[in-house]
């Protein structure tokens, strides 16, 4: 390439030549631009007004400058939601991280044929719809379901989950479909760690605990972060699981942010605190997502 | 303790959380086959195919299935051939424009969109694409885009340029190079983007749910959502008839492609970095 | 590097500015202007659209799309359809017209959400649309429903007294116009079953039981649960799946029997208040005592038929707190035909908290048949409304869903008057509340079903009180709400 004769040449070229090459991005950009920025930005928009779904002000909607984010967090609804979503994604991201992990490590190195059982079974729960898993939890757990007649069976007493231990049940149900994607990631990450390292640390003396704290986990560190990242995330938006689930309830008990969104925007037909609401779904992925992209380096 | 004493523990662990997981599944396939299912996994007192006759026969579900495909399908193609373009230029080209765009693709993926729904309801009613299945497929490839984007850049990163500069010689297009050379070496990257995008959507019931009305036009998703709302309690047979039938076509996607799955697991885990 | 920088802020902030015109744009399209624009076309069409409509249909046959609340029911069931179906098969009409049934299905607390949805949207809005009649002020409010001032002028029975003037208050906005046609009325009180109560030494053999004060409902659970024990003593509608039921017929029965009110006469919502403490003591007793199903049954969407089919004619049930509709279910073309029903089943009204005056206390609702300001169809739709409220098939209608009629002449047809129970609860009538007639009504019915819920899964009832005061001071405007 010729080199530009100016610095000003030089830039138009660099972004007519940019252009050209970019036409490839074009249908991206068009499909992302009205169908994911827009929404976003009518979110931001339409949180400052009073729109209604219906009601007067279904008609004639108008700006309401911070009433809905004032309200919101006067609500102590909303730190109950808070607070929902965060024991149900700990929740969720221990149980997917931990048993994940514990079963592409214990996995290693076991019958071919074993694995190739074991494997489909974590992986069925992974594979369910988002509404299957919901409909078999809801059987599973419920009072005169499979585990209550197991725990009959053993002479335990009865538990009633999805009533009784709510978040508990959806975080379960939610482990149970996220797990194998976590297994996955960790399997792969296991591959990569070389057998001799692990040997010549066992050849020093160090026991196995020693070994997956010294040697295994610090070779996976960067699969750990990604993982536990792309898990936050996805974990963030469940709403389905929920909603079929325990819809939100009892009381408020399984209302996490999403859910609470719901409630406020749809049921109670407040569609300008619906979307409050969604700018601060929005804004917690956009936090976590800093984090991400620190974590990730998109130029390498 | 002895090597063989800690591999037999492992064993024991890893079967007894094998079985805890594919307990409900059994029970849902159990209960599919029995005329008196209730919510307890127990051994039918007759077998019976006549939950699956009921719903295979009933054309109210299979127009269900046959949308729920449809919205899918196409959804996961679109995903696909734009991300797989979109790819192309980010992955080859040095753009001045490169990393911010990267950027802000990566912070996409991190936005749940579900916060978005009511104002793209708003949006749908004003342009009119409200209760159309084009809206919601148009919708949801939107909303998949960004992590297909950052996947497909990631897996085409893997592939060498050196093999295309051969076709340039050639005299190959841009696009031929694409179809004929990264296309091909990639597919395993392809299929996870597929998978993912598909199975994303076939589970997902909310946004038809909101985004359509039409009782015919409902996506098989929306319809169990409405069944076991109505009918839980009393039907459990053809409850999990339905859903066994459901989930089928994401295993049969699984099993077909288990194979580039993996590969593509390592391709991304490699590609990442 | 830098220069990079720069570019891609600058693609970026070019996109917001971008974005925000647009979203401008098409916002405002939904708000003021659209809303005036559909407002004038749609009053242009009433006066215009008659001709447009004879002419259509002269080429092809026209649609009326009907759309009500499918909860699990079989259609062949629902009394609405068989009265439409009835009504459609002598229609003049009927060659020109086609009716197309859409029902939502949906829990009954999210019917509400799917019928404003499809209201405010022009592609999808159905003709016809059963409109509970709470939702009405919201809806009109809202623009959503056709003015029927102009149809109703040349309705006879309507002018000349065949309908209750309740009823018609029921369906008038508070503009003073007519938005709908009623077609049920119901009230709500203790349904019991003689057998067990007689067997719990509540009352004597064939005795009639009426409960004086609440603390007498108390006591006969606590015979019933020691006496009876696999039987579950008192039923009323508890949860947010329940919808509109767990406001009416538990809530506000329970608040209107203290002598209070959801609103003051200056339109002020009561947020804290003794009353709101009482009921939501009361249940909290029965839920804490044990006297309640259990919530696996009583807060999913189906709890309203798990108890009226169910529990109740299995005899598994002993009193239900419910709506007089629930009789339709025991007939022999109904949902749960119960041979006999008229012998076991007794129904009592619902005390006032502590037997004051007056002594006892229901409340009524109703159901109106409405057309959308988004109809493309109103004159046609109108017409078959009046044709099917005609009373034979009426009568097909009332006498399906086992509701209180509307209309003076059929309340007096003897099938219908002899039916059983049904004079008991057409007496309820005559000292029945109503709910407030208020566009916020509907969004307050949210917050109770919530507080409800949550007293009923344990929680305090004061923390419940306090969290429906946030609530419904949110929805409706701090100025809004009073505490008592």
């Amino acid at each position: 390439m010729a080199k530009p004769a100016s610095k000003k040449v030089g830039k138009m070229a660099v972004f007519r030549e940019d252009m050209k090459k970019s036409v490839l991005l074009l249908p991206a950009v068009i499909l992302l631009f009205g169908f994911f920025l827009v929404p976003i930005f009518l979110t931001v928009y339409f949180s400052f007004t009073n729109m209604a779904l219906t009601g007067s002000a279904a008609q004639n909607f108008q700006f309401v400058g911070l009433d809905n984010y004032i309200s919101m967090f006067t609500d102590p609804t909303t730190l109950t939601a808070i607070k929902n979503t965060v024991v149900f994604l700990i929740g969720s991201l221990l149980g997917q991280s931990v048993l994940g992990f514990l079963l592409a490590y214990l996995m290693r190195g076991k019958a071919k044929a074993f694995r190739s059982v074991l494997g489909p079974c974590i992986l069925a729960g992974w594979v369910m719809p988002e509404i299957v898993v919901s409909m078999c939890c809801m059987a599973f757990f419920d009072v005169s379901g499979t585990v209550n007649m197991i725990l009959e069976a053993i002479h335990l007493p009865g538990i009633d989950f999805i009533y009784g231990h709510p978040m508990l049940t959806v975080i379960i149900a939610n482990v149970w479909h996220g797990t194998a994607f976590s297994m996955m990631n960790f399997q792969s990450a296991l591959d990569n760690v070389s057998a001799d390292i692990e040997e010549a640390a066992r050849v020093d003396g160090a026991n196995r605990i020693q070994t997956l704290i010294r040697i295994v986990v610090p070779c996976i560190k960067d699969t750990i972060a990604t993982n536990t990242m792309l898990n936050t995330l996805s974990t963030l938006g469940v709403f389905g699981l929920i909603w079929a689930l325990t819809g939100g309830g009892p009381g408020t008990a399984t209302t996490t942010l999403p859910i609470y969104m719901y409630n406020q925007g749809m049921k109670n037909f407040q569609l300008g605190q619906g979307t409050a609401i969604g700018m601060l779904i929005l804004v917690i992925g956009a936090i976590c997502s800093v984090i991400y992209t620190r974590v990730m380096k998109p130029e390498n | 303790m002895g090597e063989k004493t800690v591999n037999a523990i492992h064993y024991i662990i890893l079967a007894i959380i094998g079985i805890v997981f594919i307990l409900p599944l059994i029970w849902l396939v159990v209960a599919s086959f029995d005329l008196n299912a209730n919510q307890a996994l127990k051994w039918p007192e007759t077998w019976t195919l006549s939950n699956y006759i009921g719903v295979l026969t009933s054309s109210d579900d299979l127009r269900g299935f046959g949308i729920g495909l449809v919205i899918s399908l196409v959804q996961s193609l679109i995903v696909v051939l734009v991300s797989g373009l979109a790819a192309y230029p980010l992955s080859r080209y040095n753009l001045s424009y490169k990393k911010g765009f990267m950027y802000v693709i990566l912070f996409m993926t991190s936005l749940p969109m579900i916060a978005v729904i009511v104002p793209v309801y708003k949006m749908f009613l004003n342009i009119g694409l409200l209760d159309s299945i084009p809206g919601v497929i148009l919708y949801l490839s939107a909303s998949s885009l960004p992590y297909g984007i950052w996947l497909m850049k990631n897996f085409m990163d893997g592939v060498p340029v050196e093999l295309e500069e051969a076709a340039w010689v050639d005299g190959a297009t841009t696009m031929q190079s694409i179809m004929k050379i990264v296309a091909p070496l990639m597919f395993p990257g392809i299929c996870v983007v597929f998978i993912y995008t598909f199975s994303g959507s076939w589970g997902n019931f909310f946004v038809p749910y909101i985004l359509i009305s039409t009782p015919e036009k409902m996506p098989a998703a929306v319809m169990l959502y409405q069944f076991f709302g109505m009918h839980g309690s009393i039907a459990y047979g053809p409850l999990a008839a339905f859903s066994v039938i459901y989930a089928l076509p994401s295993i049969l996607l699984y099993i077909l492609s288990q194979n580039y799955m993996s590969k593509g697991f390592t391709m991304a885990g490699a590609a990442k970095g | 590097m830098k220069r990079k920088q720069i570019l891609s802020i600058l693609m970026a902030s070019a996109m917001l500015v971008g974005m925000t015109a647009c979203g401008g744009g098409s916002s405002d399209g939904g708000s003021s202007e659209g809303g005036d624009a559909s407002a004038e076309s749609g009053e242009a069409s009433t006066e215009e659209s008659g001709g447009e409509d004879a002419d259509a249909s002269s080429g092809e046959k026209s649609k009326i799309t009907i759309c009500w609340r499918d909860d699990g029911t079989d259609i062949e069931l629902n009394a609405n359809y068989q009265q439409m179906q009835a009504a459609y098969e002598t229609w003049d009409k009927k060659d020109q017209v086609e009716l197309e049934f859409a029902p939502i299905t949906a829990q009954e607390g999210d019917y509400f959400t799917k019928v404003a949805l499809q209201l405010a949207d022009p592609g999808t809005c159905p003709d016809l649309v059963c409109e509970d009649t709470f939702q009405m002020p919201n809806d009109i409010a809202a623009g959503y429903l056709t003015n029927l001032d102009d149809y109703v002028a040349d309705y006879e029975d309507w002018n000349n007294g065949m309908y209750y003037d309740s009823m018609v208050t029921m369906v008038t906005g508070p503009d003073g116009s007519v938005y709908g046609i009623p077609y049920c009325t119901d009230t709500r009180g203790l349904f019991y079953n003689r057998d067990i109560l007689a067997q719990a030494g509540v009352i004597a053999e064939g005795e009639d039981w009426q409960p004086t004060s609440w603390q007498d409902i108390l006591d006969a659970c606590a015979a019933v649960k020691e006496n009876c024990p696999d039987v579950v003593p008192f039923w009323c509608n508890s949860g947010v799946a329940t919808g509109e039921a767990t406001s009416m017929q538990t809530y506000e029965m329970l608040l209107y029997g203290t002598g209070e009110r959801l609103i003051t006469d200056d339109g002020k919502w009561i947020v804290k208040s003794q009353g709101i403490q009482d009921s939501l003591q009361f249940l909290s007793d029965i839920y804490t005592n044990g006297y309640g199903p259990s919530l696996s049954l009583v807060l999913n969407g189906q709890a309203g038929n798990t108890s009226a089919r169910e529990y109740l004619p299995e005899g598994k049930l002993a009193i239900s707190l419910d709506g007089s509709w629930i009789l339709g279910n025991y007939s022999e073309t109904g949902a749960a035909p119960w041979d006999g029903y008229e012998d076991v089943l007794g129904l009592a009204a619902m005390p006032t908290s502590e037997g004051q005056d007056p002594g006892t206390i229901t409340l009524a609702g109703g159901w109106a048949y409405s057309i959308p300001e988004n109809s493309d169809n109103k004159d046609l739709t109108y017409d078959f409304i009046q044709h099917m409220m005609q009373p034979e098939y009426y009568k097909t209608y009332i006498m399906q869903a086992g509701n209180i009629a509307v209309r003076t002449d059929t309340a007096e047809d003897e099938d219908y008057a002899s039916r059983p129970l049904m004079d008991v609860a057409t007496q309820f009538l005559e000292t029945a509340e109503f709910r407030p007639q208020n566009d916020q009504y509907s969004t307050v019915s949210t917050s109770i079903q919530q507080m409800v819920e949550s007293v009923v899964s344990g929680a305090s009832p004061e923390d419940a009180m306090n969290q429906y005061a946030t609530s419904v001071a949110r929805s409706v405007g701090e100025d809004n709400v009073v505490e008592q």
